[in-house]
């Protein structure tokens, strides 16, 4: 099938190309998002260093690496059509032909593209810096990142219908939601399983979180040596592909159920609240 | 500097981080990030020291590393209003009305900037408490800190010292917002993370290469650090926390200076240029 001739395709890719262009055209941008996870994991990683566990010291870096992209699935994602409506795009895209879960995958996928150099400036400053110790199954590692990163992008798509019900709470709310979702998914330390210090319905409360799984498979793979066939690492891939799918049918029903009840009550063009 | 004025920008500081909800609503979300982000410092070194062989933790540890990621996100949390100030204050078309009044500007930021130092101050004050009693109940531990009046007068009387060196940096800061066009939003987030390496925030500046670490040293956020365990950690001495203190009033007097100094100048040039609406490159 060619691409210009389904426009759910080229709907797609013109998102993407927006997204990607935006980034690769200003090389500048992935100095500006490697800032705040490289000083972070950076600072993490002397903790774990000064304070005993050298071994551990890979946790913190990953957790850089990720953090980049959750901060860009709640910055770029989840608020993007509360902005986009802020400055009349959300109006030219739902008078268009186009269709709005294109342009959600289209953003989810410039936003693994545009996220990608700072991520990978993150591991590659890491690994230079502190040389973590590593025994990774890499095929293994390579589907949990993929698997992770697609239902934490659901995640995100999930959110920006969220958020288009909100008005000027979202840059708030999303504030709000960074750090601690980045505390109880254990992105710098495991927050589930027997390192983890949190009792067990925290655990069982974070583990809904497609990043916790995530992060915990990240870690099996990456450090620990497993790979597929391993139970727990199996269930928790399983786990993230169902929450995946889940996610992105929940985002494609609520943003539907939002257009449809803006464009009956009038506030669908509302800029300001 | 107009006092009548900087108090009306106090006004309008607490209007812009509040007036979206109710005040509580407002609090709590401003609360959440920073005591996450303290019980998340705190894991880390629980994970790393629990599972060392032998184990290695030690209460004295976690209470520093408390004490520094709390106060490590306030300052992060207030420094950065003056540059948010300009730059948003560009795309809402106030900051140019600030300019048409005359002598405004600097009691417009220092007032934005003391608003922010109140509400962050009170986020810091509910984080330390909360997360003292979350870690010691979730890390069966006791956390030795020193809670009686004089020691939280003298953290308080240290936070408001820092305000000196706060200020001086957010007015650095806000000499290159006034030229910026684009990624001047993306500077806090580097002196957040500048300063959770370099302040002693969470482990000592002397792990950090020469000369970084001497650096690092000498900085007056680094002596506020210092000074703000001193009053809170068991074993603190009054001698210890003033020495620290005089030292962070000092630097501070020169950071404030040198902001100063450098916002004045970067104001005039502005001015001449024609960048103050400036929005787009």
């Amino acid at each position: 099938m060619k691409l210009h001739s389904n426009p759910w395709l080229r709907t797609a890719y013109a998102r993407l190309w927006v997204r990607a262009k935006s980034i690769y055209g200003e090389p500048l941008w992935v100095a500006v998002n490697i800032g705040f996870p490289f000083f972070t994991s950076f600072s993490l990683t002397m903790v774990y260093r000064a304070y005993g566990l050298n071994s551990f010291t890979g946790f913190a870096i990953l957790g850089g690496v990720m953090i980049s992209f959750w901060g860009n699935v709640l910055w770029s994602m989840a608020s993007q059509f509360n902005w986009d409506k802020q400055v009349g795009l959300f109006e030219i895209y739902i008078t268009s032909p186009a269709p709005i879960s294109a342009i959600l995958v289209g953003m989810s996928l410039g936003g693994i593209l545009g996220t990608a150099p700072s991520a990978a400036m993150v591991a590659i400053l890491g690994w230079v810096i502190f040389h973590p110790p590593i025994n990774a199954i890499w095929p293994a590692v390579i589907s949990v990142f993929a698997l992770t990163l697609a239902s934490l992008y659901a995640m995100g798509m999930a959110l920006s219908s969220l958020y288009l019900a909100y008005g000027r709470e979202a840059d708030s709310v999303n504030e709000a939601l960074h750090e601690p979702v980045s505390l109880i998914s254990g992105v710098y330390f495991p927050s589930t399983g027997g390192f983890s210090p949190f009792p067990l319905a925290v655990q069982a409360g974070a583990s809904l979180i497609p990043l916790t799984l995530g992060m915990d498979a990240l870690r099996r793979t990456l450090f620990f040596g497993q790979g597929f066939g391993e139970l727990y690492l199996d269930l928790e891939l399983l786990a993230l592909a169902v929450m995946g799918a889940v996610l992105l049918f929940a985002s494609s029903k609520a943003l539907k159920f939002l257009e449809n009840k803006g464009r009956r009550t009038g506030t669908i063009a509302v800029r300001q609240r | 500097m107009s006092i009548r004025a900087m108090i009306a920008s106090i006004r309008v500081g607490w209007y812009r981080e509040f007036n979206w909800t109710n005040p509580l609503t407002g609090f709590s979300l401003r609360t959440v990030g920073p005591l996450a982000s303290v019980i998340a410092a705190s894991t880390v070194y629980y994970v790393g020291s629990t599972n060392n062989v032998p184990p290695s933790f030690d209460p004295n540890r976690l209470a520093y590393i408390l004490i520094g990621a709390a106060l490590y996100a306030h300052v992060a949390a207030y420094s950065w209003v003056p540059t948010l100030a300009i730059a948003e204050g560009k795309w809402t078309y106030v900051f140019p009305q600030v300019y048409i009044s005359p002598h405004s500007s600097l009691p417009y930021l220092t007032g934005r900037t003391l608003a922010s130092f109140v509400t962050s101050t009170m986020t810091v004050i509910v984080s330390l408490v909360l997360s003292f009693y979350f870690l010691s109940s979730v890390f069966h531990t006791s956390i030795p800190f020193v809670v009686n009046p004089l020691s939280v007068s003298l953290l308080f009387l240290a936070m408001v010292m820092n305000i000196l060196a706060a200020l001086g940096l957010g007015l650095l800061l806000s000499a290159y917002a006034l030229f910026a066009t684009k990624f001047e939003w993306a500077l806090p987030t580097y002196v957040a993370g500048l300063l959770m390496v370099f302040s002693e925030a969470l482990f000592p500046v002397s792990f950090l290469p020469w000369p970084l670490s001497s650096i690092a040293n000498i900085l007056p956020f680094t002596e506020f650090m210092r000074a703000s365990r001193q009053a809170m950690i068991e074993g603190g001495t009054v001698y210890a926390y003033f020495s620290h203190l005089g030292l962070a009033a000092l630097g501070g007097i020169v950071v404030l200076a040198m902001g100063f100094l450098a916002f004045r100048y970067a104001e005039n040039r502005a001015r001449r240029l024609g960048v103050i609406d400036k929005k787009t490159a």
